[in-house]
This record gives structure tokens, sequence and C-alpha cells, in this order.
């Protein structure tokens, strides 16, 4: 059973590579920074890279103050039940399944932000980083506040016995000592949101351009997951189209899997 | 300022933001359900949908959802369960044991997207099965082995160190012992695991959506090489036809119901992990 897990697993990876690997390997340059995506002539998948870089950069500036926030209030001054309480809300809210998310982008987010940012249509990248600051913030939240609530309590005695705040604690002690755990907590966020698919390819708005100038985030975009959820339906299984994408697949697993591995990494590391 | 003044400030800050992001699974649970509920009926939940989901209900929807929960649970479990105890009961190197820990995060964290392409490249073409609620519970299977694992792990690791050694003082081999020891005491986290599996699987779209479902004319599928219809790709069929009103009720209907599957599994999985701490510390 165990190698037969492990045999799934690679083989997965093994397929990616004999699909995407000569692909990448012939076009080179001209896949990665080429602009242009016309199925047939063009492949350049420097717009999905773009804007799967943009939202996610953006749904961590969004997400991480309050993620951090919610996590330090939680593992520094709430009383252990209401802890529990919180992080059993923060557990629900990332099982909220990707499709209603997707639903409440399309029919309300990206209403009010059209409304509200005056534009033709709602569907930016604006609107699919805020959905996923939301998808991340229980990711972050909870390992963050795993993170400062394992600081040893011999610490926090040594320093509220110096006459120490709860405050100068947390900055003088909690923080210093989680601080490679919340990096890895936002590191596995990252990779959540470069993978996530379904509600960002409601919102993105599906245009494989970068916006001009490039920092328009109230334009339509195109991240890597989301080009794989539009495109792949229609080319399943070969043709030229289908490497291309697969080269995407394979770039976006790359970045996810090195993300992944660093982030369990860091919080591993810190545990012992 | 002084010192006690500024914490006092600070932790109402922070108090106020934590109930923001608390407030989000609030707000969610109410624009879904407000909505939904003005869909739910017993008709919409036991008819078959008609018109390409405009009119009509969601039973076949709800079937395809559980067929495909329940299939890859069932392929799963044996797999998460069987790599836990190898890694826990036989493995001895540890080299072996961080390579399955490293195997299994990545997998963890592998864009589903990425994995249903794949997935059905190798069950659906390379294998033969074509796009069918199989390939489908195939790779829904692959994708959960993680969280399932992760539980089932979590159980054994916990499990007190004495009673491993009583089974090795009665002479036991490891296999008498997963099975007298450490399966009966672990399967509070198999259940847990498994029901965390079966919400998994239940909130997936991405992997499913063109290799496992059909939008119109599906009932019950007849062999296991059929496509079924599924609550997450009906809605999201309906929800990029949000112009038409009718449609976008029956897509807030259909989510009102995947959301409750989804709650009462992982609300299920907590009570039980619940009672395994309380039980643990007694």
């Amino acid at each position: 059973m165990a190698l037969l897990s492990m045999a799934l697993g690679i083989g997965i990876v093994a397929y990616l590579f004999w699909e995407g690997g000569p692909f990448i390997w012939n076009q080179g340059t001209q896949f990665l920074l080429g602009l242009d995506w016309f199925p047939g002539e063009d492949y350049g998948a420097a717009p999905m890279i773009f804007g799967s870089a943009a939202v996610t950069l953006m749904a961590l500036i969004f997400s991480t103050p309050l993620a951090l926030a919610s996590a330090i209030y939680t593992a520094e001054f709430l009383d252990p039940r209401r802890r529990l309480t919180v992080k059993a809300i923060m557990e629900i809210l990332a099982g909220v399944p990707g499709i209603v998310y997707g639903l409440l982008g399309v029919s309300l987010l990206s209403v009010w932000v059209r409304d509200v940012f005056n534009l033709l249509d709602g569907y930016t990248l604006f609107s699919a980083s805020i959905l996923l600051a939301i998808m991340i913030l229980p990711t972050i939240m909870t390992l963050s506040e795993d993170a400062i609530n394992s600081t040893p309590a011999e610490h926090r005695q040594a320093a509220s016995g110096l006459g120490l705040t709860k405050l100068e604690i947390l900055f003088s002690v909690a923080l210093p000592h989680a601080a490679p755990g919340i990096a890895g907590a936002i590191l596995l966020a990252i990779g959540r949101a470069m993978g996530e698919t379904i509600a960002v390819m409601l919102v993105i708005g599906g245009l494989d351009r970068i916006p001009e100038p490039w920092f328009d985030v109230f334009s339509s975009g195109q991240s890597i997951a989301s080009k794989l959820g539009r495109e792949a339906a229609e080319t399943l299984g070969s043709g030229e189209h289908w490497s291309a994408l697969m080269a995407l697949a394979l770039i976006l697993f790359f970045l996810v899997i090195f993300l992944t591995a660093f982030g369990n990494w860091l919080i591993k590391g810190f545990r012992k | 300022m002084t010192r006690v003044q500024k914490e006092k400030i600070f932790s109402g800050a922070l108090a106020f933001l934590t109930l923001c992001a608390c407030s989000i699974l609030a707000f969610i649970l109410f624009a879904v359900f407000s909505r939904g509920f003005a869909a739910l009926s017993w008709e919409f939940i036991s008819s078959e949908a008609r018109d390409f989901g405009a009119k009509g209900g969601i039973l076949y929807q709800i079937f395809g959802t559980l067929l495909l929960m329940f299939a890859s649970t069932t392929i799963c479990l044996p797999i998460a369960l069987g790599t836990a105890l190898y890694q826990t009961e036989y493995l001895k190197s540890s080299f072996w044991k961080k390579a399955f820990k490293i195997f299994m995060a990545s997998l963890n964290g592998m864009p589903t997207i990425v994995l249903g392409l794949a997935g059905y490249l190798f069950f659906g073409k390379f294998l033969g099965i074509g796009v069918s609620w199989l390939t489908g519970a195939l790779i829904l299977a692959a994708m959960i082995i993680p969280t399932a694992h992760a539980a089932i792990l979590e159980a054994i690791e916990t499990l007190p160190e004495h009673y491993q050694e009583t089974g090795i003082s009665l002479g036991l081999k490891p296999n008498q012992r997963i099975i007298a020891v450490v399966i009966p005491h672990s399967v509070y986290g198999i259940i847990t695991g498994t029901l965390l599996g079966l919400a998994r699987a239940g909130g997936e779209t991405a992997a499913i959506m063109f290799t496992a479902t059909a939008f119109s004319g599906v009932t019950l599928p007849k062999s296991i090489t059929e496509p079924v219809a599924t609550l997450q790709t009906h809605i999201l069929v309906l929800a990029q036809e949000a112009t038409n009103p009718i449609a976008l009720a029956n897509a807030w209907g259909s989510a009102s119901v995947l959301l409750g599957i989804v709650f009462f599994l992982i609300l299920g999985a907590k009570s039980i992990r619940n009672r395994l701490t309380w039980e643990l510390e007694r």
C-alpha cells in the first residue's frame, strides 16, 4: 500500500515531465516570456505567470495582517476554550468548497467590485485576489497560531518574571520564536493560492494578457491554474496545445512543490 | 501612555480583527443559506434537473456527489491506512520515513487541477476508463490520501507507548500487534480521517470537472465507465449564467446542500477528535 501511494505520486510527476518537459525544452524562452497565446500559433506563458504572481501577492497583502492579528490574539489573549472555538471556526472556513467561493465571487463580489470602483465589469485580478485572500486566511491563521502557541512556557515565565507585559512578551519572546513557523505558514498559503483553480477561474475574467499598465489590477487577467481549468477540456489528451498546457502545469507544479516543501521544512525545523 | 494602557489598546484592536476574521464564516453561511433556502424544497431535492439546470431539481447531482465521495474514500482508506501502518510499524530507516513525510506533504500541496489532468491521462486514457465516475473517484482518492493519512498517523503516533510495549512483551509479531493493539485504539483517528477525506472529496471541483462529470442528460450511471452529474459542476455551470435569476437561485440551492454535506462531515470529524483527546487525557 505504501509503495502504491508512492508509485502513484511518482507516476504523476513522471507523466507531467513526459508531456510538458519537451515543450519547455524546445520553445524555451519563447514560451516563458511570450506574450501571446493563440492555440495553433503562439504559446506564451508570461501573462499567466504574471497573473498568478499578481493575484497571489495581492491576496497575501490582504490576508496576512488579518490572519496574523487573529493568530496573535487567539494564542496570547484568549482562554483555552475560546481559543478552541476560534480554531474550529477557522477549520470550518478552510472546508468551504472552492466552488461556493466561486459562486459568491460571481454573484456578489464581482458586482460589488464593479459598483464600488465604477468598472465596466467586476471580473478582475482584484476580485480574484480578494477571494483568494479569504481562502488562504485559515491556512495562515491556524499554522501561525500553532507556531506562536508553541513558545516554551519557561521562556514566557522568564519574561513575565522580568515584569514584562503580555504585549512585550509577545514582541520580545513569542514572535521571534514563532517567526520561522509563520514564514512557513505564509509559504504554504502562497502554494495554496497558486494552485486554486475553480474560484479564481470564475472571477478573474480569463483574458490572456498582462494589463496596461502592468499595475492596473482592475482589469481582467488569467492565472496558470485558471488557464488550465478553462482550456484543458477543449484539447484533452493530445496535440501541441495540450503539450503547452502541460508545460504550464509543470511550471505550476514546480512552483507549488517548492513552496510547500520549503514551508513545511520551516515549520518542522522550528518544532524541534 | 503607560505600558498597560498600550497593551489594552493593542489587544482591543487585535480582538476586533479576530472578530472580523471569524465573521467571514458567518457572512458566508448567511449569504449562501439565506439565498439557498428560497430554492430549497422537497421537490428541488427529489426531482431531476430540466432545461439545463434552470428548472427542476438536483436529485442526480446529489447522488453523483455522494457516489464520488464514497467511492473515492473507499479506495483511499486502505491505501492511507496501509501507508500509515507501514510507516509506523515496519519501517526502520529514518531516511525512508522522512521521504514518506515529504512525499505526503507534496501530494497534499499539489494543485488539484494538475492532479486532475495527470490523473485523467493515466486512469482515463492509459487505462482506458475514459470520462467516468470511476476515473473521478480514483483521482479524488489520490487527492484525499494525505488528508486521511495525516489523521490516521496522528492517532497512531499519540498511542501511549506502554500499549505497544505490552504487545511486544506478550511476544506479538508486528502484524498481530496491528490487529490487536494499533487498529482498535486508533479507530477514532481512522474515522476522523475518513470523514475529513469525504468532506474534501465532496468540496472538490477542479479535479473532476472534465474527468468524471457531464452536465445534462445524466441520470443514474449504468456502468462504472459512465460520467455522473455532481453538485459542484452543477453550481459551476449555473454560476456562469449569472444573469438568469432562476438558474442563480438553483445554484444557491445546490450550494446550500453541498455546504450542508461538507460542514456536517467536518463537524462530525471534529467532535470525534475532541472525544479522542478527552479519552487520552482521562
